[in-house]
């Protein structure tokens, strides 16, 4: 009797931290615990391909060597952010204005959007492997056509030229996300309150006038969010471009996430590795942070829900 | 309807990719290999059979549907009550723990998985689906509590109120109550997880390379500089991909919802 008096008032009181508690623990666990492991290895010297190098502490040697000794990371560092930047924009662009189109043009658009969804729901590696064979040098359907139009020569293969390959993988992720760009726009282009709309046609204004000061302020959060959420995700881009170039030719497609894939699992260098990861994250961290202040903490979380609401 | 017309052809244009790999996975080496591209030709049901059967690459399928199941199912199992926590508890650092779930969500796998790698070595968890299973589920988990907490927020709180009259503790208020009302949602939420696990590849990668290997990380050893078998390599893109491409329609009108974390609802 007095145990069931117990569980239920646990049940009745307690139950926030009950509930709350186990995943927390769980993320702390399996994700906090290796990142801490990760700051420790960074400060030592562990190397699993040469000897002698078992972990011994070197104090900040790691960092120094990033910061001073390695112009290859920062190569890397500066692609992955003109990746980003590229494909953020271009998507961006090409996403707003096929939203419109879809949203001005078409009624009913269940069905385009079933077809949108096709390259973003595929395995990104599926996707990689998809435009290695399309864009093959020697069978390749793309480099077929290419040619026969006359915009490729018949001795390169895109994926073998340094001055082409970088371009070829970002409009790759233009085609794989640029739907992602539509659909979150269109979805907040349809959540939009008539009346502003309305007001602006009855005051003579034109369409473009309606377009620029009343949709595109209105929109202002949804257009923030996506753009976050893509550049996040672009300047984690791992897959494709493992499978695509493997980071070749030469390191003129090695982005952040293959570099640190090779300190750490190619020449075994873990603890530079380790330095090298945790940049990684730190930049994510950073734009993480940007992303919840725009996006959540500003707008009141409910609120932003409640006007998105279609 | 010419600008309908226009962008159906877009739509079909943007699609070929994709066709063109599914008919790759049916046509013989001679029609792979041919100089200029082959859109009609007789198919071949040799592929198939060959890599999954003939070269064992089934147990891949077998490993993906494990660690995408279970990852899902860990998945709800920590992050549902967790996020009606979330939408309808009030205390000191709520949105900064909140803020801790996102970073999980977002946290870059590169820098994850080394670390991750090393634990797992240590405690003998590599090339176990074990390994991939919790890999999954970091990213997994805080997804299923920011999609979860819109779904919750989305029931009125009259109904909780209402059930803690007729007797029904909070805890049983959550179970009985608010979580068969908001099933669909956690369907839908459970059908996103299973497509982002089931597509991941870094993990899976790193983590496992020959029992527990699976089917993304099955592609890229089938991908050599010289002679790879085009056919075979797109059969087994082409099972990873079309149950996945199913889920998705079935999951829609949720999707844009799960793929901004709550923040639009499509």
């Amino acid at each position: 009797m007095r145990t069931n008096r117990i569980i239920e008032r646990v049940l009745d009181h307690g139950v926030a931290p009950l509930l709350l508690v186990p995943s927390v623990v769980l993320l702390f666990v399996i994700l906090l615990g290796p990142f801490l492991f990760m700051v420790w290895t960074g400060f030592t010297d562990l190397h699993y391909a040469l000897p002698n190098r078992d972990g011994a502490f070197v104090g900040f040697d790691n960092f120094r060597r990033l910061m001073q000794d390695d112009p290859i990371f920062w190569h890397s560092f500066w692609l992955t952010m003109k990746f980003v930047f590229g494909v953020v924009l271009v998507e961006f662009a090409f996403g707003l204005g096929l939203a419109l189109l879809i949203f001005h043009y078409i009624k009913n658009h269940r069905f385009i959007l079933t077809i949108l969804l096709v390259p973003m729901m595929l395995a990104p590696i599926a996707v990689g492997l998809i435009w290695k064979l399309l864009l093959s040098g020697d069978f390749g359907m793309f480099t077929y056509y290419l040619r026969a139009i006359g915009l490729a020569d018949l001795q390169t293969s895109i994926l073998g030229n340094p001055s082409l390959v970088m371009p070829a993988i970002m409009l790759i992720d233009v085609w794989q996300w640029t739907p992602f760009v539509t659909l979150v726009i269109l979805a907040g282009l349809l959540s939009l309150p008539k009346e502003p709309f309305e007001a602006a046609i009855m005051d003579g204004a034109r369409p473009l006038q309606i377009f620029k000061d009343v949709t595109l302020p209105l929109l202002r959060p949804i257009i923030a969010l996506v753009l976050l959420l893509r550049g996040i995700d672009a300047f984690k881009e791992f897959d494709k471009v493992f499978i695509l170039t493997g980071g070749g030719p030469g390191i003129s497609t090695e982005m952040l996430s293959i570099y640190t894939y090779r300190i750490n699992f190619r020449d075994w260098d873990l603890g530079y590795g380790a330095v090298c990861a945790f940049m990684v994250y730190l930049v994510v961290l950073i734009m993480c942070s940007v992303f919840y202040k725009a996006v959540y903490w500003n707008e009141g979380r409910s609120k932003m829900a409640g006007k998105a609401a279609a | 309807m010419a600008m309908v017309a226009t962008l159906i052809a877009i739509l079909i244009l943007f699609l070929t990719p994709y066709l063109w790999i599914v008919m790759t996975s049916f046509k013989t080496r001679l029609d792979i290999l041919s100089d200029a591209p082959v859109w009609f030709f007789t198919p071949t049901s040799e592929n198939y059979p060959t890599i999954f059967i003939d070269k064992n690459y089934l147990p891949l399928v077998w490993n993906s549907m494990i660690v995408a199941s279970f990852s899902t199912i860990l998945s709800l199992a920590f992050g549902t009550p967790a996020a009606y926590v979330f939408a309808r508890f009030e205390f000191p650092g709520k949105e900064d723990l909140f803020f801790f779930f996102l970073t999980t969500r977002m946290a870059p796998p590169i820098s994850i998985v080394v670390p991750m790698f090393l634990l797992f070595s240590v405690l003998g968890l590599t090339d176990k689906p074990i390994a991939v299973i919790l890999a999954h589920t970091t990213f997994n988990v805080s997804l299923v509590v920011w999609m979860m907490r819109g779904f919750f927020a989305d029931i009125p709180r009259e109904i909780d109120e209402a059930a803690m009259m007729d007797g029904h503790t909070r805890g049983g208020t959550f179970l009985r109550v608010l979580l068969p009302l908001a099933a669909p949602g956690l369907a839908a939420t459970a059908v996103l997880c299973f497509i982002l696990s089931w597509n991941e590849f870094l993990y899976a990668f790193i983590l496992v390379a020959f029992e527990g290997r699976t089917l993304t990380v099955g592609i890229p050893g089938l991908v050599t500089p010289h002679g790879t078998l085009w056919g075979q390599v797109t059969s087994v893109a082409v099972v990873a991909t079309l149950p996945i491409l199913f889920f998705t329609f079935l999951v829609q009108k949720h999707l844009v919802r799960g793929l901004t974390f709550g923040a639009v609802k499509g």
